[in-house]
């Protein structure tokens, strides 16, 4: 799980800022709120079967260069894959809308989607349906489906908890509709949405592979909304992969280097003003956030680092040599060296205090062609997981209003979903404690 | 395998799958579905003499085949259940001297192979008897083969159902050149609905009609419009020119001229007749000119009736899949699931129809109910897919 990559980009929030002036200095902070990547390591790896190449890897360096034939991520367990799994190189997020009629319906759908989650990650031979039907398989990935460390992440907006299904007693508590922060400019079009489906895999046609399945299985229950997809780059050239602004993202992620770390601030857990059926699932945030990268080509290093926090070509804090180092803030009290607004600092201060608000982040960079004027569509596709959206990635993205950051980016889309609790066995399917 | 090799292949490539075939059978694989005693892939014959010889010994499962054509010209190769005929594998067009790979999920029961070389009668292959369990997880549906024969007097009976539907539309577009040519266009227009909508419901989807669909329901060339396209005739042509104001002389050239091709039309239709190996892909073909070109506005000229020609392509649908019913019955499960969800995408689209005729705008639907249109369709044309390929004309087993 790289989770940095994203770092930056996410937080912007708060727009206005004026970009200029701030000077400050260093460091780097843009990911460090997340810290996410070291979580991988406990969880995702857990199964055994973490397919190799990732596993290994350092917290935030993604899955490297696997072969076709890359083991599969197991789809049973507690949780889903897709969340401590260390990010696969390519990414989709994809919005539907719910247009099944009832309750049954919705079932009938969520188990759809169970099976064909399951046979995907698996990977195997299609049906064979003779002279009956069209091939139920695209053929897209030859005639045997490899499991390319696929991994299909299902999650709800907070819209399927109104009064369709008759679900509204069971919202997960923090789950809500996405606000437009203060720098954002969302188009609703391409925001929100009743589930969310995370397909990650090596390889892109494995991802293309896996949508057309779900969606020819699913018509008639759901109707895509808004889709994005997006790319973890290698390291370039060693450690933490970078973003398209040039910076490494995703660095910091001390807290879930433990393995204890993803039960205080991965998984939400039921109890208090959560519903029964929450345990182990986790709330996800994606923003897609467009990054100005020709204004930002036309800023100078040292303003760029400054805004950031970061070293550009090493990815060290300021304050620091090498990219692991800690910012030390304590040194650097008043922003002498990483200005006070600096994305890192603001992100995280390495306080106590804050630690509790680090989020489990999983972006993807996004290259999406060109906009009315010719410029370069590119950006990030922030996404992370939270046990409590306030708590965390709300109460973050709030100290990143008005970042100097935020005149180099633009958030446009995405929304806020509660990733389902995993499928526990062969019987089990996606929310059935939400619907049975 | 080319052509040079074609005769020396033939002793050659039998000895080969004799050998494969000794060899296939002791091998044990430790994949996960491969099951033990079963080779990777049975060598079999497709021959003029030696037909379905190499698959011994199976047991119920996965049956995955490498079929190699040993005769000199192309060969189809079905695997059928000697008690029905039911078919669970078509190899088609199967080129001298090649090998494909085929695959069923079948229980235990008796089945052959059966060989159908091009212009040569049917040569079945020896009994096999598959051992083991009477139920397979995802087995593959083992039904008859759809003949020509089957298919005539359905393709009769569609084509006699659009021959009757002809004069209404002559009577249709004519009412519509007189209103033009009378000066009310108020009147016209709702003529020029009736037509196209009578039109549409015909199945004239994907060239069904030929060049007389071209003339009378063409689209702009790209790049251009309806109302700019110098080389546009028809109903396209007419509504842009209706719903842009243009002035009666203007379009009483056009509205003249879509009598008069529907006039040939009707001249032809006895000509034309719907061809058996087309009326399959009838069903699922309306539907899918619908997505493309209606509920995608693409084919709007103005009118605004993307969702009334929904409406009479759900019709179309409906009467095309009507004739095959008697075939389909035995064969698709899913017929009745089919024809309910036509008529439940009909009941939602017919929602947006008024009660004076008028219907919605595409344009004015939000995107909850776009999206629940959308869904309705796409979940009705995937359950019609199906029907193209159960009434593939295949030939007889024998």
């Amino acid at each position: 799980m790289s989770p940095q990559r994203g770092a930056d980009a996410e937080r912007p929030a708060a727009g206005l800022g004026r970009r200029g002036f701030l000077h400050g200095l260093v460091g780097a902070g843009v990911a460090a709120p997340l810290a996410a990547a070291a979580a991988v390591a406990p969880a995702a790896a857990t199964p055994a079967s973490a397919p190799s190449s990732s596993t290994s890897s350092p917290p935030g360096t993604p899955a490297s260069t696997p072969s076709a034939d890359a083991p599969a991520y197991p789809f049973h367990g507690a949780h889903q894959a897709g969340i401590l799994t260390p990010a696969q190189r390519n990414g989709t997020f994809v919005a539907f809308d719910l247009t099944a009629s009832s309750r049954a319906e919705l079932t009938e759908l969520m188990k759809t989607i169970t099976e064909r989650a399951r046979f995907l990650t698996a990977g195997g031979l299609p049906a064979e349906v003779g002279i009956a039907a069209p091939p139920p398989d695209s053929g897209v990935l030859g005639p045997r489906v490899p499991s390319d460390g696929l991994t299909v992440t299902v999650s709800l907006g907070a819209s399927v908890f109104d009064d369709r299904y008759g679900l509204a007693g069971l919202k997960p508590h923090r789950l809500r509709t996405m606000e437009d922060f203060p720098n954002d400019a969302l188009d609703r079009a391409a925001c929100d949405g009743d589930v969310l489906l995370q397909l990650c895999a090596h390889h892109p046609d494995t991802i293309t592979h896996a949508l057309r399945d779900i969606a020819k299985a699913t018509r008639g229950g759901m109707q895509v909304r808004w889709r994005k997809d997006g790319f973890v780059s290698p390291p370039r050239p060693s450690g933490t992969p970078r973003n398209l602004m040039g910076f490494k993202d995703g660095t910091s992620s001390p807290a879930l280097a433990e393995p204890s770390a993803p039960d205080r601030l991965v998984w939400t857990h039921a109890g208090g003003p959560e519903p029964r059926w929450v345990e182990g699932g986790s709330y996800h945030v994606v923003r897609v956030i467009r990054m100005l990268v020709e204004f930002w080509d036309r800023v100078s290093l040292h303003e760029q680092e400054n805004m950031i926090g970061r070293r550009r070509d090493s990815g060290a804090p300021l304050t620091g040599t090498r990219e692991h180092d800690d910012p030390r803030y304590e040194t650097d009290p008043t922003g002498d060296v990483i200005q006070m607004d600096a994305h890192i600092r603001l992100a995280n201060n390495r306080s106590p205090q804050q630690a509790e608000q680090q989020m489990l982040r999983r972006s993807y960079n996004y290259d999406s062609g060109v906009d009315t004027n010719g410029n370069l569509d590119n950006g990030l596709v922030f996404a992370c997981f939270n046990q409590d959206l306030e708590r965390q990635f709300v109460t973050v993205q709030k100290r990143l209003i008005d970042e100097p950051l935020a005149d180099y980016i633009s958030p446009t889309g995405g929304g806020y979903f509660f990733a389902l609790p995993g499928v526990r066995h062969q019987a089990d399917w996606f929310a059935s404690g939400l619907l049975a | 395998m080319r052509r040079a090799a074609q005769y020396g292949m033939l002793a050659g490539g039998i000895a080969a799958v004799v050998t494969l075939g000794v060899v296939g059978t002791v091998t044990v694989r430790q994949g996960s579905e491969a099951r033990v005693a079963h080779p990777d892939a049975y060598p079999v014959t497709a021959g003029i003499s030696g037909c379905g010889r190499g698959w011994s010994d199976p047991a119920a499962g996965t049956q995955t085949f490498d079929v190699t054509n040993t005769s000199i010209a192309g060969m189809e190769v079905y695997l059928e259940s000697v008690a029905s005929g039911d078919v669970y594998l078509d190899l088609e067009a199967l080129g001298a001297g090649s090998t494909t790979r085929g695959r069923a999920i079948i229980p235990a029961g008796r089945y052959r192979f059966v060989c159908l070389p091009a212009d040569e009668d049917p040569i079945a292959g020896p009994t096999v008897t598959v051992t083991g369990v009477r139920r397979v997880a995802d087995a593959t549906p083992g039904i008859p083969p759809v003949t020509e024969n089957d298919l005539i007097p359905a393709s009769k009976q569609y084509g006699a159902w659009i021959e009757s539907r002809l004069p209404v539309l002559q009577a249709d577009v004519d009412a519509l050149a007189d209103d033009v040519a009378s000066g009310d266009l108020g009147k016209a227009k709702a003529d020029w609905l009736t037509g196209h909508l009578e039109y549409e419901s015909l199945g004239a989807a994907y060239g069904a009609f030929g060049d007389a669909d071209e003339a009378i329901n063409g689209m702009p060339a790209s790049g251009r419009t309806a109302l700019d396209d110098p080389g546009l005739t028809g109903f396209h042509k007419l509504e842009a020119l209706l719903w842009s104001g243009a002035p009666a002389a203007e379009i009483a050239p056009f509205a003249d001229r879509l009598s008069a091709d529907v006039a040939g039309l009707r001249a032809n239709f006895p000509n034309v007749r719907i061809d058996p190996l087309d009326i399959g892909l009838r069903a699922h073909e309306i539907l899918e000119n619908a997505l493309q070109f209606e509920l995608t506005g693409a084919a709007d000229a103005g009118s605004h009736t993307n969702l009334a020609t929904v409406d009479a392509n759900l019709n179309g649908s409906a009467e095309a899949l009507a004739p095959l019913r008697g075939i389909l019955k035995p064969r698709y499960p899913q017929l009745a699931k089919t024809e309910a969800s036509i008529a439940a995408a009909q009941q939602l689209v017919e929602s947006y129809r008024a009660a004076d005729g008028t219907w919605t705008p595409l344009q004015s639907l939000t995107t909850a109910q776009r999206e629940a249109l959308d869904a309705r369709i796409d979940a009705t044309v995937e359950l019609l897919a199906p029907v193209a390929a159960i009434c593939d004309v295949r030939r007889a087993a024998s």
